[in-house]
């Protein structure tokens, strides 16, 4: 039963806040926190349960045989719930503060726990068709959270970009479902996941499973389906936070994690996924090493660090990819959320080229944001060291070594550019337009509060900022998450993660690794202290921070075309795609429009006034033609007699 | 040759049509009513035709009715050709188009 | 029998004068003609009283009538059929209809049973009173077994005077019938005075 509010609340929040928003106000923020609050409770409360055998399980509704919706909560939905539920009602605090003042606060809440909701089914499903459901919502929700500032075109054409891949990820997971449903008989994953190895030749798995990846590749943000992420950091940054790192983006993790028996089943199938998954961990990290928006720079480590999980899950590592993500989940909150703060600060400047030196005046900013890099780029204690360790060593355990390789550089690439990120933005001489004295120097705290200009772009009527400790608390709370939390995978195979999920997923076909275990970690250590000290040389050195506006600039202009443009997939992605579809769009309008379907109403109407001129044509008025009309008659009567009668004797 | 009801009939079935091509062709109103008065004729003819041939008085009888629904038809008749062209300039039913659609 | 032929030879001369003659005068003169050879065919075919009344009633009452109308249509120096013909070679299509109808009458006829081909009349003598065709026999048929349409026909004798005493009569010199009153203002012709009275 606790499922099931777990479950409904937040669409309750959400359609209480769509209905009554403008008349709720700054009561939509707690209401909506508070209704992603109380299913955290209730998840913690049912981690017993969920933990015994198979979880807990609440049918709901049972239309045909085969066809029972419920919902599930076993050890893989706990640990999603739990960062859903847990992360997102911190985002949540954080936004009561960050997006305060705004024109539509209220909807923004609506929207956001529509999400947690539409998140909630996904991964709560005990049946593919809710997954899909679920699917479609996410995207659906993210859609309008990407597009919030709608009066913004960019945002406009960020949100529709984004459903646009997501609904071409999600024509390839459909097909795989239906294949899936229509074979197997049932839509229970229990059903599934005992039937399936008699119900599928090994091509028509391999063919399921490209559907559902798919479907991931776009939910998460994979080459070729990767593009819609970058732009998606249109929408506000707990957005950001909350659905591009944390969350939404995973499902395509969770979706592969879910149906690991068929992924086993399937080499060929886990060969792509890693393949794929390794691909856009590298491409990622290159990315971001090119961009000069700090959300940017974020959004293309969280597509390289979901590579990585990918990758994890592909090659059968699965709890390894888990737990990738479920330390990621925090300390990407964390940059996002510690991002936002200072962004807020500096009156929505986004562009580190015209930040620096901001860590002696948002103490707290810097220090969140340190924590972060730390965890991302995998030093050690830190969480991500764990995580990441874990993921590429499993990738070579089950013998893939190229894919290992390309796992160990990246994460240098990624310690080089998150360094990069670091010294950049906190380093140095303020490089910007805000007067510093907004800034807060005494108060840290006081960053984003009524201290700094804290222009938000829909602001109209002088309003209270709130105070600040709603952003700074939840970030405050996660920092030692991301500290710790990785921990939980320390000691081998007796760890508390592998212990956890003991059994929950099919055995990995494991080689004997080339490295050890040690020697893996050591490796990946001096990679990342390679990209750290490249990074000092290349913006740390106080040489390097003197010059900082001329570096700069020479490196933006020096910036190489590839990396700018994302390796032209946009480009051709426009090329292949959208201009087509525009010329097809221009063709209809100006040709088939006016002369097709324009032309059939106008010759529909043109042949009924054509009938009616023919029908007039009789009506002379003249005496002598009525008459011939007359005579006409005639003549057909007598020919029906003498056809009739005249045939013989 | 012996004539038989045929030849009536075929006689009457060409003054029919002449009557007919007249009444269409004619534009003088009281030259088509003459001319159906040819076509009831040649109907009358085929008649009593056909009366002789069977030996029957019921032709004949039928006769006298066309006789008079004809006298009728074309009293009326020409009563609305007077009235119709009574203050008109020329007497020719093409002027008469006011049911032109 | 000769007297067929020459009579039909009369009367298809005679529609054809009506039918194409220029003025109504000598249309009606054809017409007259035509009644006349039409009515002797009637005798060729014994019958008798209607060959009379074929002289009485149409020579006599109904062509004398047309010529009433010429009369008064054609007072003045009013010609007749002027105006531009507005279905011009209409005659074409109507001869071309004419001679299909032709051609199925004959069809039908040449194929359908006929009788006896002209039996011998009933009763020879002229005068016989039972004879078929005599004004005896079919005053016999019309007052009995035909009293119905004969009552009917006076039915619509008096319909038609009704009829024609509407439509044309009740009109003061100068006037329009009074309904056309109101509509003087239509006509398209210069209104001039009704040319029965001069």
């Amino acid at each position: 039963m606790q499922l099931l509010l777990i479950w409904l609340f937040p669409l309750i929040s959400a359609v209480v806040l769509w209905a009554f928003g403008p008349r709720l106000r700054s009561w939509a923020g707690p209401i909506g926190s508070a209704l992603v609050g109380v299913p955290f409770v209730a998840t913690v409360m049912l981690w017993r349960d969920a933990t015994l055998g198979a979880g807990v399980h609440v049918p709901l509704v049972s239309w045909l045989p085969g066809w029972a919706f419920g919902l599930q909560l076993d050890r893989l939905t706990l640990i999603w719930t739990l960062i859903i539920t847990g992360v997102g009602f911190l985002i949540h605090v954080y936004s009561m503060g960050y997006m305060d003042g705004d024109r539509a606060y209220a909807r923004f809440f609506a929207y956001m726990n529509f999400f947690v909701f539409a998140m909630l089914t996904l991964v709560l499903s005990d049946n593919v068709v809710g997954l899909l459901v679920g699917w479609g919502l996410v995207g659906l929700a993210s859609y309008f959270l990407i597009g919030f500032w709608f009066e913004r075109p960019s945002a406009v054409a960020a949100a529709r970009k984004a459903f646009v891949m997501n609904v071409i990820g999600d024509v390839g997971i459909m097909f795989a479902v239906f294949v899936i449903v229509a074979k197997v008989g049932s839509i229970g994953f229990g059903d599934i996941f005992t039937r399936f190895a008699a119900a599928f030749t090994p091509h028509e798995l391999f063919l399921v499973c490209l559907g559902l990846f798919i479907g991931c590749a776009a939910k998460s943000a994979q080459i070729p389906l990767h593009t819609w992420l970058p732009d998606a950091m249109e929408g506000p940054t707990p957005v950001s936070a909350l659905i591009h790192a944390a969350t939404m983006v995973t499902a395509g993790v969770y979706l592969i994690a879910r149906f690991a028996p068929l992924w086993s089943a399937s080499p060929d199938a886990q060969e792509l996924v890693g393949v794929i998954g390794g691909l856009t961990a590298i491409a990622g990290a290159l990315l971001g090493c090119a961009q000069w928006d700090i959300k940017r720079i974020l959004a293309y480590s969280t597509m390289s660090q979901i590579g990585y999980m990918i990758m994890g899950v592909g090659v059968g590592a699965y709890s390894a990819g888990v737990f990738h993500f479920f330390t990621h989940a925090f300390f990407k909150a964390q940059l996002f959320l510690g991002a936002g703060i200072v962004i807020h600060a500096l009156a929505n400047e986004q562009d580190v080229r015209r930040m620096g030196g901001l860590w002696k005046r948002m103490p707290f900013a810097f220090v969140a944001m340190f924590v972060g890099v730390l965890a991302i780029c995998g030093v050690p204690g830190f969480s991500g060291f764990f995580s990441k360790d874990a993921v590429v060593y499993g990738v070579l355990a089950t013998n893939h070594p190229w894919l290992y390789a390309v796992g160990v550089i990246t994460a240098g690439i990624t310690a080089y550019y998150m360094f990069r990120l670091l010294f950049v933005t906190f380093f140095g001489a303020y490089r910007g337009a805000v007067d510093p004295s907004d800034l807060g120097i005494r108060h840290p705290e006081l960053a984003g509060t009524s201290a700094s200009s804290g222009h938000h772009a829909e602001e109209e009527e002088p309003h209270q900022h709130a105070p600040s400790w709603l952003m700074s608390a939840p970030v405050a709370i996660l920092i030692p998450f991301s500290i710790f939390i990785g921990w939980l995978d320390y000691g081998g195979a007796n760890a508390p993660w592998q212990r956890f999920f003991d059994g929950a997923f099919p055995r990995a076909a494991e080689t004997t690794p080339v490295l050890s275990e040690t020697v893996s970690t050591v490796l990946v250590l001096l990679v990342v202290l390679a990209g750290v000290a490249l990074a000092y040389l290349r913006y740390g050195t106080s040489a390097a921070q003197a010059g900082a506006v001329d570096r700069l600039r020479t490196e933006t202009i020096r910036m190489p075309r590839v990396l700018v443009n994302a390796y032209y997939f946009d480009a051709a992605y426009d090329v292949l795609l959208v201009v087509p579809a525009r010329a097809v769009g221009r063709w209809f309008v100006r040709t088939f429009d006016p002369h097709v379907l324009d032309a059939a109403v106008h010759e529909a109407a043109i042949s009924a006034q054509w009938l009616g001129h023919l029908f007039r044509s009789f009506q002379t008025g003249l005496v002598r033609t009525y008459a011939l009309s007359i005579l006409f008659g005639v003549v057909c009567i007598v020919a029906y007699y003498a056809v009739a009668f005249g045939a013989g004797r | 040759m012996i004539v038989g009801p045929d030849n009536y009939v075929a006689l009457s079935a060409v003054l029919f049509l002449i009557g007919v091509v007249g009444v269409i062709a004619r534009r003088n109103p009281l030259i088509m009513l003459m001319s159906i008065e040819l076509l009831f004729n040649a109907a009358n003819l085929a008649l009593v035709a056909y009366a002789r041939s069977w030996v029957m008085n019921t032709g004949h009888i039928f006769v006298f009715l066309v006789i008079t629904v004809a006298a009728a038809e074309a009293a009326i008749g020409l009563a609305i050709v007077v009235v119709t062209f009574r203050r008109s300039q020329h007497v020719d039913v093409d002027e008469v188009a006011a049911l032109r659609g | 029998m000769i007297a067929f032929w020459i009579l039909a030879l009369v009367l298809i001369a005679s529609a054809v004068f009506t039918v194409t003659a220029a003025k109504p005068v000598y249309s009606v003169v054809g017409l007259l003609v035509n009644f006349i050879a039409l009515a002797a065919m009637y005798l060729t075919l014994q019958a008798e009283f209607l060959a009379v009344i074929q002289i009485v009633v149409y020579s006599g009452a109904i062509l004398i009538l047309f010529v009433f109308v010429i009369a008064l249509l054609s007072s003045g120096t009013r010609p007749f059929e002027v105006g531009p013909d507005k279905a011009p070679r209409i005659v074409i299509p109507a001869v071309v209809l004419a001679l299909l109808t032709l051609a199925g009458l004959t069809v039908t006829a040449l194929h359908t049973h006929t009788a006896v081909v002209l039996a011998p009349s009933t009763g020879g003598a002229a005068g016989d009173a039972g004879a078929f065709g005599s004004i005896a026999n079919f005053g016999t048929a019309l007052f009995t077994t035909n009293l119905l349409p004969f009552e009917v026909t006076a039915f619509i004798l008096m319909v038609a005077v009704i009829g024609v005493v509407l439509i044309a009569g009740d009109v003061a010199p100068g006037e329009g019938a009074p309904p056309r009153r109101k509509r003087r203002a239509n006509t398209r012709e210069p209104i001039v005075k009704d040319t029965l009275v001069r």
